[in-house]
């Protein structure tokens, strides 16, 4: 069974009882899609968020309470309860998104949102700090299902997802480190990594999106660009269309509002503020964004405190 | 051993679905090992290293799921598969959208059955307010179970709700019992004639099933969010409650319950208290020195509370300790605020200092070392996830962490049955501890009745076997724990 694409409406043909619902704020990469218009389908409907899939890319029209983001539209009203069901055609244009005859999205409101600028960091000392307390409450806060409890602490890899990611973590670590070491970055090792893990979004997706938003924040321009370049590439071999979509934003410099919180936490030195962000993200998505982001906050911190020292 | 797969093309579900879907195959009759995984390379790779990818799971995309599944023999795979599937089509499983037919809108619900005159509205709370005023608007009381609604909405609401003679209980309130139907987070009681009112839903929870458990039944128990006594908004919720269950011919007597307010609120309930023809318990937990009208008696404990509600004397001293004495310290990992705050007030009162990340006057924010209540319900813990009464699992790591502490002598844990809890708290908290040695060192109370859909005896049977003591009551638990601890007898004797 494929997701077939049922025939989209034209406009005004929707019946008059479709509820129409005002989107309120698109992320940057979602308000360039609508712009276009294009055709879609209904690729998953879940308790606040809808996603609408238009070729390889994925938009979520979601509740207030699941946070701005690149790829998300934030809609006034309610969408667990529209009816709406997986394959329903629609109909994308710059005023408004209609699936089939049971709901209208208006766009006439619509505001963009784009994530803010990174702060400023406090010094390297702190940031070492900042990861190590973040690794202890780790070992004890983060779901077990995830990565972030091995990846953080330390702990030994005592579930079937953290056995089979301890080579391809130490691989990335072993790159960021050359990497850091060296004028060109080497070839970035994803396979293993990418793709990896339970949940709509792999852990090992959430990982690189942490560690990416990461390196965006520290200014490691070219680092950044060598994982990105290689995540875009990997992606869609190795990963769910949906995970490909949201990792080829975060490899664009897009990330959501929730990590971008997570992430300036981190930088701010304020460890509560991260993980409070990160919960907002989901089960173990959060925390998975947040060991990324985190490992790769240590690894070019510590050559920094060697220098100075 | 047979490995079977099944795989759905194309199908995104949400990842809190998929992990306790996960979780519910794994423990389905007859299956040894289980994982429910997007189809990507890398995730074939884990399946494969557990043994249970099949020729079907080889090959899905990397935007399939896949079902693998190990059971002892082929009868026990196949009818797990069927399960599985089952759990997987469950549309509620998945958060998917109501059924057909499902009302949408509180006017559509108010023409679909006149007579009702409440709301209970459940929406994020950035919505909340105005969805209560939509029900107000249509004439009905309002039961806001949404929390981060602002202080400011909440004043708002309650005093448009004072204006037309309509009550607004909550935000976020939990619990309700009205005229013997149970709302949100709520026991199995019978009806009596023992009104409650309180800021609190735990603690309304654990003096009704006290009650009930002695006997007696509720009339209502009106839940008025925890923020009512707040200055800010006056007591609103309470007072409303007050006349109304002071006009209720079925209510004889009436408990309070709250965290201390602030003097003025005190003084504000207590007037009104006092010009009742009612009797009234009034339980301020933690408050010091409340003068009481003379139709009104002070409890300080929960359970307290429920014995004057009875008519039963005040509890007696903390006990003894019956078994071995232990050094070291206590660990709380509590589901139910309130229970945390207790449990924090029986430790002061016991001379003990205590710390807490939500602490009561008297005790401490969070430190290292020392007697720790942790309360798992607060927002830090329940941010993105499950609240621990519906997901016990919230607690599985704070509690592995507790028992691998030489420092820690005593957890103590709370137990909430219930409408709405998690179906077997106890049976998640027995797989935890299973294969753990002295368990007896796990203190917990079971707040619920035999008439929940838990049924209490079986949930205290099955902690009783893991090897967990059991107490009657949280303030109990607290008071074991105490008493648990070496140098306990010499403390107790000291005390006045």
């Amino acid at each position: 069974m494929s997701l077939g694409c049922e025939p989209c409406l034209a406009p005004g043909s929707v019946k008059r009882e479709a509820p129409v619902i005002a989107i309120l704020r698109a992320g940057a990469l979602a308000g360039e899609l609508v712009a276009r218009g294009t055709t879609a389908h209904v690729a998953a409907v879940f308790a606040r968020s809808l996603y609408l899939r238009a070729g390889e890319t994925f938009l979520c029209v979601g509740e207030a309470s699941i946070g701005d983001g690149p790829l998300t539209l934030i809609a006034d009203g309610v969408i667990g309860d529209l009816g709406l069901r997986a394959h329903q055609g629609a109909s994308i244009s710059a005023h408004a998104i209609r699936i089939g005859n049971a709901v209208e999205f208006r766009l006439d409101r619509c505001k963009p949102w784009h994530s803010p600028g990174w702060p400023a960091a406090v010094p390297p000392a702190r940031l070492i700090e900042t990861s190590a307390a973040l690794a202890s409450r780790a070992a004890v806060a983060a779901p077990p299902e995830g990565l972030a409890r091995f990846a953080l602490s330390g702990a030994v890899a005592a579930t079937p997802l953290a056995r089979v990611a301890a080579s391809p973590i130490a691989r990335f670590h072993a790159w960021l480190d050359a990497a850091l070491a060296q004028d060109c970055a080497p070839e970035v090792p994803l396979h293993g990594l990418i793709g990896l893990g339970p949940g709509l979004t792999p852990s090992g997706d959430d990982f690189l999106c942490g560690s990416l938003a990461m390196l965006d924040a520290l200014a490691q321009r070219r680092l950044h660009a060598a994982l990105a370049a290689a995540v875009a590439a990997a992606a869609p071999a190795l990963t769910s269309p949906l995970s490909a979509s949201l990792l080829r934003a975060a490899a664009a410099g897009h990330v959501g509002e929730h990590l971008h919180d997570a992430v300036a936490a981190l930088l701010a030195g304020d460890v509560e503020a991260a993980i409070a962000a990160a919960r907002q993200i989901g089960h173990s998505s959060g925390w998975d964004m947040l060991a990324g982001a985190a490992t790769a906050l240590r690894l070019i911190s510590e050559p920094k405190i060697r220098r100075d020292s | 051993m047979i490995v079977l797969n099944e795989v759905r093309r194309a199908t995104y579900l949400d990842s809190i679905v998929l992990m306790r879907l996960s979780r519910q195959v794994a423990a389905l009759p007859g299956v040894v090992e289980a994982g429910l995984f997007i189809g990507t390379p890398a995730n074939k790779e884990i399946l494969r290293a557990a043994g249970i990818l099949g020729r079907e799971g080889e090959g899905a995309d990397a935007g399939d799921l896949i079902l693998a599944l190990k059971a002892g023999d082929a009868a026990a795979a196949a009818s797990a598969l069927a399960q599985a599937r089952r759990l997987i089509d469950r549309p509620e499983m998945a958060g998917a959208p109501a059924p057909p037919g499902a009302l949408r809108t509180i006017r559509a619900a108010v023409e679909a059955m006149p007579d009702a005159n409440l709301a209970l509205i459940s929406v994020p709370g950035h919505f909340a307010a105005d969805e209560a005023r939509k029900a107000m608007a249509l004439g009905l009381h309002v039961m806001i179970f949404s929390d981060n609604v602002p202080l400011a909405d909440e004043a708002a609401l309650k005093c448009a709700g004072l204006a037309q003679n309509l009550m607004v209980m909550g935000p976020d309130c939990g619990t309700a019992i009205i005229a013997g139907v149970p709302l949100a987070f709520a026991n199995v009681v019978p009806r009596g004639d023992i009104g409650i009112i309180g800021a609190s839903g735990t603690g309304i929870q654990e003096v009704s099933c006290l009650i009930a458990r002695a006997g007696r039944g509720i009339s209502h128990a009106i839940g008025t969010g925890g923020r009512d006594l707040n200055p800010e908004i006056g007591a609103i919720a309470t007072l409303m409650a007050i006349d109304a269950l002071d006009a209720d011919a079925s209510t004889q007597h009436i408990v309070l319950i709250s965290k201390p307010p602030a003097d003025a609120i005190v003084r504000l309930v207590l007037e009104r208290v006092g010009r009742s023809a009612k009797s009234f318990t009034v339980c301020f937990l933690g408050a010091a020195d409340v003068a009481a009208p003379a139709n009104a008696r002070i409890a300080h404990t929960l359970k307290a509370a429920a014995a004057s509600a009875l008519g039963e004397p005040p509890p007696g001293p903390l006990p003894r300790a019956q078994g071995r004495q232990r050094r070291g310290w206590v660990r709380g990992l509590f589901g139910g605020g309130t229970f945390c705050a207790e449990a924090q007030l029986m430790f002061l009162d016991a001379g003990l200092a205590v710390a807490s990340n939500v602490p009561v006057p008297g005790a401490v924010a969070v430190a290292d070392g020392g007697h720790l209540m942790i309360d798992l319900g607060d927002d830090i813990y329940t941010r993105g996830r499950p609240h621990p009464m519906i997901d016990p699992a919230v607690r599985d790591a704070p509690l592995a962490e507790a028992l691998a502490d030489p420092a820690v002598a005593v957890v103590l844990i709370d137990v909430v049955l219930g409408l709405g809890a998690h179906p077997d708290p106890a049976g998640h908290l027995a797989g935890v501890l299973a294969g753990r040695k002295d368990c007896t060192r796990v203190v917990a109370s079971v707040t619920g009745t035999d008439a929940d859909p838990q049924r209490r005896a079986d949930q205290v049977r099955k902690l009783a076997a893991a090897g967990v003591t059991v107490a009657e009551s949280n303030a109990d638990a607290a008071a074991t724990a105490i008493a648990a601890l070496a140098g306990s007898a010499e403390r107790l004797a000291s005390r006045p």
